[in-house]
Formats: C-alpha cells, structure tokens, sequence
C-alpha cells in the first residue's frame, strides 16, 4: 500500500532507505548547531550544579568550556554583528553589513534552522508512519491528524515553538551577551565611532550604557529599531539603565522557561503519580488524597512563597537560577493539587475498563498496570493540562518578578523589564513595559491555544473542524 | 464429567458474602452463595441482571472494589481459602473472560502485546519466544493466520475474534479454572456458538473446569453440566443441567423456563415475570422472591427459606419444598450449609 503514495524522499532520491537518508539529514543539521544544542543543556545544567555544595561543579565548568570550543554554524563569530563605522565603512560586521542588518541576519537564520528542523522532524514522523510502522492506523494517528486541522493549536504551537527556540538560542539571538553587556560591563570594551571627534575611539560597554538611557523622554532615549550612539543596535530598545532590552528578553526567556517546565513537569508528575494511586485504589485512599490535595489548596499560595523566599534566602537552594529553582518547587508544591483534580477524573473512567479487571485477573502488578494501561489515557489531559499551566506558571513568575519576588536582580526576568519600564510607560521610553508584556501575554496565549488544540485532538467528540476554537478555556496562574 | 460429590473439589464457595457500601445504605450483592465446581466440568450460574452474578464471579478472582468487599465465606481453591489473601499464590490458576470483548482488551496495544504480558508473567516467556506462543494461543483458538493477527490492534479484529482472542489471553495463564462471565451476551447468535464450541473444545483438550456465567438459559443448556440459579444475591436451586430443565424445582426457576421463547407452546404471550429483582438492603428476613412468587403463602413472607433436597444431587430454597422434615434440610447437597442464613462473621 506504501508504493501507492510513495513519501516525497522515497521519490526523489535514488536510495530505497528514505531512513538513512532521513538520519543523514539530522545528522547534518544537528552538526551544524550541535554546539548550541549542547551549550544550552549544559548551561542549564550547569547552573543547577555549580551552586549546589556537591562535588562535580569544577567538572561542569570545565565541560561549559569544552561545550564552548565546538564548532556551531551559526554563531556570534561566524556573523558577528559588533562592528564600528570607521569613517568610511563598518568593520568586524558580517560581511561588512551595517550590525542591523547583520543581527537581523543571524536571528532569521536561527529562525530558519529551527524551522527547518522542525520539518526535519515531521517529515521523519511520516516517514516512519508510511514506511516503517507495521500497524497502518493507531488511535493516535487520529489525534495527529485533528490536530493538523486546528488553526489555533497549530498557532499556539508556532508561538511555543518560537519561544522554546528563543530559550535554546539565546546567546546568539541577542545583539550583544548578558556578560558584555550586564553583568561586567566595566570589564569589557567597545570600539565606536566618535562623530564629534571623527574619530574611532573605545570605551567601557558600562560607560556606554550610561550615554544610552531610556528615562522617558531624555534625548539619549533608544526606541526599539534605533542605534545608540555607539553604533550598537537595540532591536527592543534600552532599558533606563542603557542595557539592551532584547539582549534582557531572550536571555530571561531562558529562565521562564526552565522554570515553567521544571514546575509544571514536576506538578505533573506527582499528580499522575497520585492521580492513578487514587483511581487503582479508591476508597480511603482516594479520600485521603482529596483531603491532601484539599488541604494543600487552602494555603495562601503567595504568602507561602514570600515566607519560603524569606527562609531560604542565603542558602544554596535559593541560587540555583537566581531563587528560580525555590519558585518552581512552591509552584510544583501547591500547583500539583489542581492538575491533580482534572487528572483524578479521568483517570478514575479508565480504571472502570475492564482491561484493568483482566491485567488484575492475570496478576499484573499494580504499578505495571497503572504505567501501561492506565497512563496512557491520561497523557492526553497532562499535556493540555500541562500545556496550559505553563503559560500560568511564565505569568506567575513575571508577576512576582514585577513585585520583586523571587528571581533575583540582576538576572533578566521578564517580569522586571516591565517593573523596569513602568516609570515610563506615558512617557518617550513606552517601549520597556510594552514590548515584554506583550510578549507575555502572547506566549500564554501560546500555551494555552496549544492546550486547546491538544484537547481537541484527544477528543473525538469534540469537532476541530470549526473553526472557533478560540473561545477556548484560558489558562492562568 | 460427573463427580461424585465426596471427591474434593477444584473450587469450592462457601456462604459468600459480597458487600457494597454505599453511602445511604448496605447493597448485600452476594449474600450466602455456596457452590462447588470440580475439576473438568461445567458448572453454571444463572440469573437475571443484577442478581449477583458478575459479582460473584469477580470475587471469585479477587476483583471486588471499593465501596465492595467480601464480608464473609470462603472461596475455596484446592484447599487453600483465597479469601485469606491467598489471591497471589492463585494468579492465573484462575482466570476470567469478560462480557464484552472490545472493553477487555486495550484499544492501544496489539492483541499480541496483551497475550505476551500474561504469558510472560506466568511463563516467564519474552522476546521470540513469547510471539511464537502467542501466535500458538491463537492458533489454539482458533483465529485464522494468526502469525499477521498477533501484530493487529484490537480494533481490527471483528467482535467474535477479539472475544476468541480475549480467550486466548485467558489461556495463556495456563489456568485450570476458567470464569466466564456472559462471555457469548454482546456477540451475535452464530458467533455465540462458535465460541460455546470453542469452549467445549478447549475444555475437552485442557481438562479445564468452567464458570459460566449467564442470564441466557438457551446457553445454559447447551453448555453446562450443573446449573445454579441465582436470585437476588442468593442461590436459589442447583442442580443437574437435564433436572433442573425437565423439573424445575423452585418457582423462580420455574417462571425463567416458562419465559423462555419456544419453550412454552401454548401462549401466544410470552410469560414474564412480574415485577424487579429487588435489591438486597440487608440480610434476608423472607423469601426474596416471595413478592414476584405465584405460590407464595403467608409464611413465605415471614422467614427466609433454606435450602432442601429436592431430588439427586439437586436442592432448592423453597418453603414449598421443606414439608416440615428436618432429615431433609440436612440432606442438603451442600454438607448442610445455609445458603440463606449466612455466616455471621463479617
């Protein structure tokens, strides 16, 4: 049945293994930008390990530097865009492009790649749905094809994925690094074009920030799109201390990320886990995790939090991703009871089927049961569960970023760009607030439209078909 | 097939007491049932929708849930009571076919996946190895090209098929006691009797011992040796399948024959039996069918009836029966066990 519609590769190319040539692809792509993959693990990791009081922190410094030296295609040094205008032309820019011209280069070619994996991805999904797989329909065949039909999940899943390659590329993304740029401005040095001097001079990248506050209205102010008077390009602007916004966005991008995951996957875990405890067992076991759950609901999540911060402040717990990681075991800790609740329901419906009655019948262990004919029908409802959350938990950890909770300073947040900007929202320098807020409110729309789409899939019931998803459920802290 | 009934049987139920608690009331799904199986034969167990059958059988195997619980009785399983936790040890002697073949098996793994994790947890069979003895099952079952079967999803297999294959999952336990729950109820006639044949063949070749479970006596007939009539969570008549069809003893066995399409020539309505299984609130005070009882009489209604000799092998709980004599009442097939009465240890 497969040589009736042969797959694209199957065609095109003179080989009778679109798999091989399928991974050689990969194999290329991944080469290509293997060290930023790399480079984002292990700086997340590293970041949870070089803090902790646990031996290993110098081995992990020691493989950031060794991640460093791999080759990646597309990186700050292969189209750099810190260049200076000498008077006649720019110099050190890609290709001696205007740095604009070159960041924006770099970005859409990250882009690019990601997309282009992306496909890559896909296109070894059908691959292997159309060649190799030998079952010619499964159920979830269906949800994949329900979801293609979802205008709105596919849109949110556009937006998460952008965000998640934002996260991952991060350094390079930006127009400059947080370390230039924030961190040891002082130590690091630009060369610029001096016009009333006609000269090219240097000076501190903190001395620079300096000259290109955005207060309000003040003359030196930096709109998003605009070069300072250094010759540096500012996508989103400057932030009232001169640092470059966007630089601030994708590097806190990381952090609402990791964080969001970190919660939201450990929330979810312990509410499948409890949730299939409760649906096996019932009865008083049931009971008393309602009681749990209930229980761990009442407390004032918000007063737990500032009380926890408070506590631990000092202590290596409370470095880990600037307090990120304590947000994230608060959010997991009092989040799981809700997804708990959804998760209860369902989970309880499968444990009714009588396939759980004929695994019992021939003495499958329980935990067995639960991981392989159990969870499967409730992976659905985690993903859109967990899908919608993370767009609450990004929300939660702005909002308290902007109170001044949790993560904290200098760390680029999300949240304190608009703490940052709210001075000057009415003013000149309206671009602080705005564009991460918008930013915000597009990513949790993101998440949530994904869920929506999610859920669609998984239901049959429900009819993707038209069109006004949209008014789907929100998602929320 | 028949055996004495001094030979120790395979199964053997005792006052078994199933019950749910709700949160308004007590539901006595299963309330005293005693009954024997012996290796080899056929023993049914007969009645009308929530009489207490399916939870019988699920007790047998340990399968009650919450808010259900085995209260009382024992279940007996070649000497050991399994009711005193002793499920484990038993896994797979005992195994179970459900009512409904497309709900037994898990839509997301192939049908072989499912056989193979039985086999494996009671063959230690993997890899290879568990495919080919899969694929034999299969066989043994009699679903053609089984080799191209065994990689299927259940979806693809027609009703009667998923139930042959549901069987085989059974199998694969190596069980000496099947349980069959209304195993023909959601299939079509034709389909009902290649599976009563399969079951017979299976019998035949495995020496196995069947509970089959029904509310079908056309099924019963064909298929059993020994029939148990259960009404209300309480067993009201047992005996030898041809007995119990040519002489019903009891009224409610009765009434069910006389409802049975075919069987009664001269009306050209089928009689029904008045009334609803009544559901069992608390321990019997009165003969449960007494109010739906044609010959009922004023006693029937002030005590509850307990179990006679009504001829070889065969008893009923029917005051109509019980004539006063006490020599009768402890002839009873069941070494003098009081289906009705009950034990008092829960």
């Amino acid at each position: 049945m497969a040589r009736a519609h042969e797959t694209t590769s199957g065609t095109l190319l003179p080989t009778n293994s679109p798999a091989a040539v399928w991974a050689a692809i990969g194999a290329v792509l991944f080469a290509a930008q293997g060290g930023a993959f790399f480079g984002f693990v292990v700086g997340v990791l590293g970041d949870l390990l070089t803090v902790t009081p646990l031996p290993g922190a110098a081995f992990v410094t020691a493989v950031e530097a060794a991640v460093e030296q791999i080759p990646t295609l597309l990186s700050r040094d292969v189209i750099p865009n810190d260049g200076y205008w000498n008077g006649s032309r720019w110099v050190g820019t890609f290709l001696g492009l205007p740095p604009g011209l070159a960041w924006g280069i770099r970005a859409a070619l990250v882009y690019l790649y990601a997309f282009v994996f992306a496909g890559w991805v896909i296109l070894g999904y059908r691959l292997y749905r159309r060649e190799y797989r030998t079952a010619d329909w499964t159920p979830r065949d269906d949800m994949v094809d329900r979801f293609r039909g979802h205008k709105w999940g596919i849109f949110g899943l556009v937006v998460v994925f952008m965000f998640v390659v934002m996260a991952v590329f991060a350094p390079v993304l930006g127009p400059t690094t947080v370390d230039e740029n924030m961190r040891n401005s002082y130590s690091n040095e630009i060369t610029y074009w001096d016009s009333d001097a006609e000269a090219v001079q240097t000076t501190l990248v903190g001395e620079a920030n300096l000259a290109s506050q955005s207060r309000g209205d003040n003359p030196e102010r930096v709109l998003p799109m605009e070069y300072d008077d250094f010759g540096r390009f500012h996508p989103f602007g400057t932030l009232p201390s001169g640092q470059d916004l966007f630089t601030f966005i994708v590097s806190g991008s990381r952090l609402s990320l990791v964080i969001g995951l970190l919660s939201v996957g450990l929330s979810a875990g312990i509410a499948a886990s409890l949730a299939l405890v409760a649906a096996y067992y019932k009865g008083r076991t049931d009971l008393g995790l309602v009681l749990a759950s209930d229980s761990v609901m009442a407390m004032p999540q918000l007063l737990l939090l500032i009380m926890l911060t408070t506590v631990l402040s000092g202590t290596w717990l409370a470095e880990i991703y600037s307090g990120g990681f304590v947000l994230a075991l608060i959010f997991a800790g009092t989040g799981w009871t809700y997804m708990w609740r959804s998760l209860r329901g369902p989970a309880l419906q499968v444990a009714e089927r009588q396939w759980i009655d004929a695994a019992q019948s021939f003495g499958q262990r329980p935990l067995t049961i639960m991981r392989k004919h159990m969870l499967p029908y409730i992976t659905g409802y985690l993903l859109i569960y967990g899908s919608m959350t993370l767009g609450g938990a990004i929300i939660s950890i702005a909002g308290l970023s902007y109170l001044g909770l949790g993560i904290a300073p200098p760390t680029p947040e999300w949240g304190r760009a608009i703490n940052l900007g709210q001075d000057y929202v009415a003013t000149g320098s309206w671009h602080i607030s705005l564009i991460p807020g918008l930013l915000i409110t597009l990513v949790v729309t993101g998440f949530n439209a994904l869920g929506d789409g999610v859920r669609d899939a998984i239901d049959p019931q429900s009819d993707a078909t038209t069109e006004d998803g949209a008014a789907g459920r929100g998602g929320g802290a | 097939m028949s055996v004495g009934p001094d030979e120790e049987p395979l199964l053997a139920v005792r006052d078994l007491e199933v019950v749910f608690h709700t949160e308004r009331e007590e539901i006595h799904a299963v309330d005293g049932v005693s009954f024997d199986i012996h290796e080899g034969e056929t023993v049914g167990l007969v009645g009308e929708s929530g009489s207490g059958k399916s939870v019988t059988a699920r007790s047998i195997l340990g399968l009650v849930d919450s808010p259900g619980s085995i209260e009382g009785g024992k279940v007996g399983f070649r000497g050991d009571d399994l009711t005193d936790d002793n499920w484990e040890r038993h896994r797979g002697d005992i195994a179970i076919v459900f009512q409904d073949p497309s709900n037994s098996l898990n839509p997301v793994y192939t049908v072989g996946n499912q056989i193979k994790e039985a086999l494996r947890i009671h063959q230690g069979l993997r890899g290879n190895e568990a495919t080919d003895a899969a694929v034999g099952l299969l066989e043994d079952v009699g679903i053609p090209d089984p080799r191209r079967r065994v990689e299927e999803y259940p979806h693809q297999l027609s009703g009667g098929m998923q139930q042959r294959a549901v069987i085989a999952m059974a199998l694969a336990c190596d069980p000496d006691l099947l349980v069959c729950d209304e195993p023909t109820t959601a299939l079509d006639v034709t389909i009902q009797a290649q599976i009563l044949d399969l079951l017979a063949d299976l019998q035949r070749e495995e020496d196995l011992a069947i509970l089959f479970i029904t509310h079908d006596m056309g099924v019963i007939e064909d298929a059993t040796d020994r029939v148990n009539v259960i009404y209300a969570g309480e067993i009201v008549e047992r005996a030898p399948t041809g007995t119990l069809f040519s002489e019903p003893a009891h009224p409610y066995t009765e009434a069910l024959l006389r409802s049975i399409p075919g069987r009664t020539n001269a009306a050209e309505r089928l009689p029904t039996i008045e009334g609803e299984v009544p559901t069992p609130t608390g321990r019997a005070e009165d003969c449960r069918f007494a109010p739906r009882c044609p010959y009922a009489f004023a006693e029937c209604h002030e005590m509850p009836p307990e179990h006679v000799d009504v001829g070889a092998e065969r008893s009923a709980a029917c005051l109509l029966h019980e004539d006063g004599s006490e020599e009768a009442a402890e002839r009873t097939v069941f070494d003098g066990s009081e289906a009705v009465s009950g034990g008092d240890s829960a």
